[in-house]
């Protein structure tokens, strides 16, 4: 089990466990901080996914050749194709995207094989599928946009997967199974599907089943709709896996699998009078082993835990962090700033981890009157938060992820730059996600900004920075130093070169 | 002086995304709205927090002290703060506001716009003014609360709409239906764009909620009821303080913005007004479209305030 496989990485003192080579011993260079320079290869740089569904579907191409061929480089990129979420499963097998078109496109890793060692670590689409459709609300005039916002894998309990994406307003379990046998011989209808004349039958044989070329298929097998007013935010599978919630603004429903027709309300911060309205709902997550606890984060830079015993509204929290705000760097984007855009309980379950926008902090589930670590992710924009107000960089919600092994954070930045934190050595690394640096296997390099005086070479100033281009979504596999890095419409996977 | 300056644009910016926050793909977003309204109220009480009052642009460095203050202040508690403006009068009597954020309403639940009246704005000197401020001040929160009540979440709109709202709160038609003010022809009754500063009226009965309001268009419709509904303390409190008239000048420069955003954004707005008696608003949650419908603010007193227009106002005209 995933779960189990996570809790023996978590030894806590042991942080080579996920730095060891296949063969169980500790690599010399895996000593090093796992985000240490150089130490981050590119495995492959996934396209567009319309492109390479096309082309592995009509096409008889390998798609591993299109995957890592740059032939279909191109420069534009429709704004539906854009990344809007990125999630491994528990196992880190399969790796599922969202865009903002609506699509899921799910990679499978490559099968270590004797003969193609290096394609190892590789990812190929497996399948492909619209989530999710525009619909248009006719009582409210609203658009509801397709953009999937989170993905959310179930641990996988038999051969076929399962997991839920969500817009703004609707959840979808899906089930994705493979088929590679397909039953011949049927006594009423003949090979093509037509129905045989009864009177032309004299015989009877049984159908058998015979191999067929592999077939994924995505099924809906759960709509979980109209029970959000506001936009979904976040979804997370509790770990009875029977239950699972989505927040919206002011609002996080409780949800059994198998019943769409109904949900538990189990919290509302929406005030009887709106105009007190001072703090909305950001993200929310389900502890990963104690199926009563949950965490969600709000506007207004606090985090609460909630524990689902207590009552069955859980209005009041258990838990409230906060850190008291520093007031020489009060400004008018003081509370744009503070807004949590993320939170991820670690795999322990011991610490949550909280992206606002500038920071990455480190809570410990212990003490609620402060962060244990803070990580400042592009300080540098803080005297520049006004230009990103008025392009409205500023709103950016950035995503945070922590490693297999809790010591390492990894979260994103702009100029398609993104970080990693290890914790125990307090070392920081930051690598670029470009297609310049997109040979595969070419080793990344860290990047640097400089802030201010003398720019060194290769050092990129504040001032050309691409806001453009940023990293909203990255996931790390569950056990093994494999990232994958969404930067608009590309997918990065990147690998530890311990290998 | 760079603060106002700085303030001036940011409040431009902010009502610039409100705006725009309409015509987005896939509705309002509660949680954007939220925060550019945070902004806007910030930077509105650092343009108002000036101590000259007059010189909204070529303050003297007498300025700047307010400014740190201001920014603290709205973090001070919680948005109970959101539509007191600082007394504008004196820099004197900004300390005195600044412990108050929570005084008006309960701090227990943090009153975004329940608590403070129009604070600096009573009944000294130009009454009519005085009334419209307080409406201003009074209906901005009442503004804000139909305005989130809005599906997908229009959002707080503090700041620039407080003083929209206001007149719209009192029911009087926009300026530009020609009516000759607050002064006069203000046709209901209770509406408080008339002259009476000093009076305490009870919130308007649920039924003659803004929903009225809502259907007509810009510059149009019947009046809608004062008070939609919304918290009865704001009353009591517009009238509690009194400030000195120079306070009437910063707040004129507000309403008289207000006035041309009114006539710019045309019936966009007007969702923000759409408070349902009790709560009923609130409880449409899907209306998002409320910006859609109802007219606009209906500013009492446009002409006497029109007068008014400093660069401000013609930032805002340029959105």
């Amino acid at each position: 089990m995933a779960l189990n496989q996570a809790s023996q990485l978590y030894s806590g003192s042991d942080r080579l466990g996920p730095w060891c080579s296949p063969t169980g011993s500790p690599a010399p260079l895996s000593c090093e901080t796992g985000c240490g320079e150089g130490s981050w290869i590119l495995v492959c740089r996934l396209l567009v996914p319309t492109q390479v569904s096309l082309l592995s579907m009509e096409e008889d191409i390998d798609t591993r050749k299109i995957n890592n061929s740059f032939l279909r480089d191109h420069s534009y990129a429709t704004e539906a194709d854009i990344i809007s979420t990125v999630e491994f499963n528990h196992t880190g097998e399969l790796l599922a995207t969202g865009d903002k078109g609506g699509r899921v496109v799910i990679f499978q890793r490559e099968q270590e094989s004797k003969n193609q060692v290096h394609r190892r670590g590789e990812y190929n689409v497996y399948s492909t599928f619209q989530s999710h459709e525009p619909e248009f609300d006719y009582l409210k005039s609203l658009e509801i946009e397709e953009k999937i916002n989170k993905i959310r894998w179930l641990p996988q309990q038999n051969a076929a997967y399962f997991l839920l994406s969500t817009n703004d307003k609707t959840v979808k379990l899906w089930k994705v199974s493979e088929r590679d046998k397909r039953p011949e011989g049927y006594n009423l209808k003949d090979e093509e599907g037509r129905l045989r004349d009864p009177a032309t039958i004299t015989t009877l044989r049984v159908p058998v089943l015979r191999p067929m070329d592999l077939m994924v298929e995505a099924t809906p097998r759960r709509v979980f709709a109209n029970a959000h007013t506001y936009h979904i935010n976040s979804i997370s599978v509790n770990s009875d896996y029977e239950t699972y919630m989505s927040a919206d603004d002011l609002r996080i429903n409780l949800w059994n699998f198998e019943i769409t027709n109904q949900s538990f309300n189990i919290v509302d911060i929406k005030p009887a009078n709106m105009e007190e309205l001072t703090e909305v709902i950001t993200a929310a997550e389900f502890h990963p082993h104690h199926c009563n606890t949950f965490v969600y984060s709000s506007s207004k830079g606090t985090i609460r835990l909630c524990d689902m015993r207590a009552s069955a509204l859980c209005d009041r929290h258990t838990k409230f962090f906060e850190e008291p705000e520093d007031p020489s760097n009060r400004s008018f984007f003081s509370e744009i700033i503070s807004s949590i855009s993320d939170v991820k309980f670690s795999h322990s379950g011991r610490y949550i981890m909280t992206r606002d926008y500038l920071t990455v902090k480190v809570w410990d589930l212990n003490m609620e009157n402060r962060p244990i670590e803070t990580y400042q992710v592009h300080d540098y924009l803080r005297s520049k938060l006004c230009s990103l107000y008025e392009n409205d960089c500023i709103f950016d919600k950035f995503e945070c992820v922590w490693n297999g092994s809790d010591s390492v954070i990894m979260t994103g930045s702009y100029n398609n730059f993104f970080r990693m934190f290890d914790r125990n050595t307090k070392r920081d690394v930051t690598l670029e996600a470009s297609r310049e640096n997109s040979k595969p296997r070419a080793i990344l390099k860290p990047r640097k900004v400089c802030v201010g005086g003398k720019r060194r070479k290769d050092e990129i100033s504040v001032d050309s920075l691409d806001f453009s281009k940023k990293i909203l979504h990255t996931a790390w596999h569950p056990s093994e130093n494999i990232i994958a890095v969404a930067a608009t419409n590309n997918l990065y996977i990147f690998q530890d070169k311990v290998n | 002086m760079e603060f106002k300056l700085e303030a001036h644009r940011i409040v431009s910016i902010s009502l610039g995304k409100i705006y725009n926050s309409r015509v987005q793909r896939g509705g309002i977003k509660l949680h954007k709205n939220l925060l550019v309204s945070l902004v806007l109220r910030s930077a509105r009480q650092v343009y108002l927090s000036d101590p000259c009052p007059g010189l909204y642009l070529a303050g003297p460095a007498g300025s700047p002290a307010a400014p740190p203050q201001q920014p603290g202040e709205p973090a001070a508690g919680p948005p109970a703060g959101w539509g007191e403006p600082p007394p504008p009068a004196a820099c004197a009597a900004w300390p005195e506001t600044e412990p108050q954020p929570e005084r008006p309403a309960d701090p227990a639940p943090p009153r975004v716009g329940a608590a403070e009246p129009a604070a600096p704005v009573t009944g000294a000197g130009d009454a009519l003014r005085a009334g419209e401020v307080e409406e201003a001040e009074a209906a901005w929160r009442r503004v804000e609360g139909p305005r989130e009540a809005a599906e997908g979440g229009a959002g707080v709109f503090a700041g620039a709409e407080g003083p929209r709202g206001a007149r719209r709160h009192c029911g009087c038609p926009p300026g530009g239906e020609d009516r000759p003010g607050a002064l006069g022809a203000c046709p209901r009754v209770d509406c408080r764009c008339a002259p009476r500063p000093a009076e305490d009226e009870p919130p308007a009965p649920p039924a003659v909620g803004p929903r009225k309001r809502g259907a007509a268009g810009v510059g149009g419709g019947p009046a809608g009821g004062p008070a939609p509904g919304s918290s009865p303390l704001k009353k009591p409190r517009r009238n509690s303080e009194e400030q000195p008239g120079g306070a009437e000048e910063e707040e004129e420069m507000e309403t008289g913005n207000v006035a041309n955003l009114i006539s710019i954004f045309g019936s966009s707005f007007s969702g923000l007004l759409r408070k349902s008696p009790g709560g009923g608003r609130e409880e449409a949650e899907g209306e998002e479209s409320g910006p859609e419908a109802a007219e606009p603010g209906q500013i009492c007193c446009d002409k006497p305030v029109l007068r008014d227009i400093n660069p401000w106002s013609t930032a805002i005209v340029a959105f």
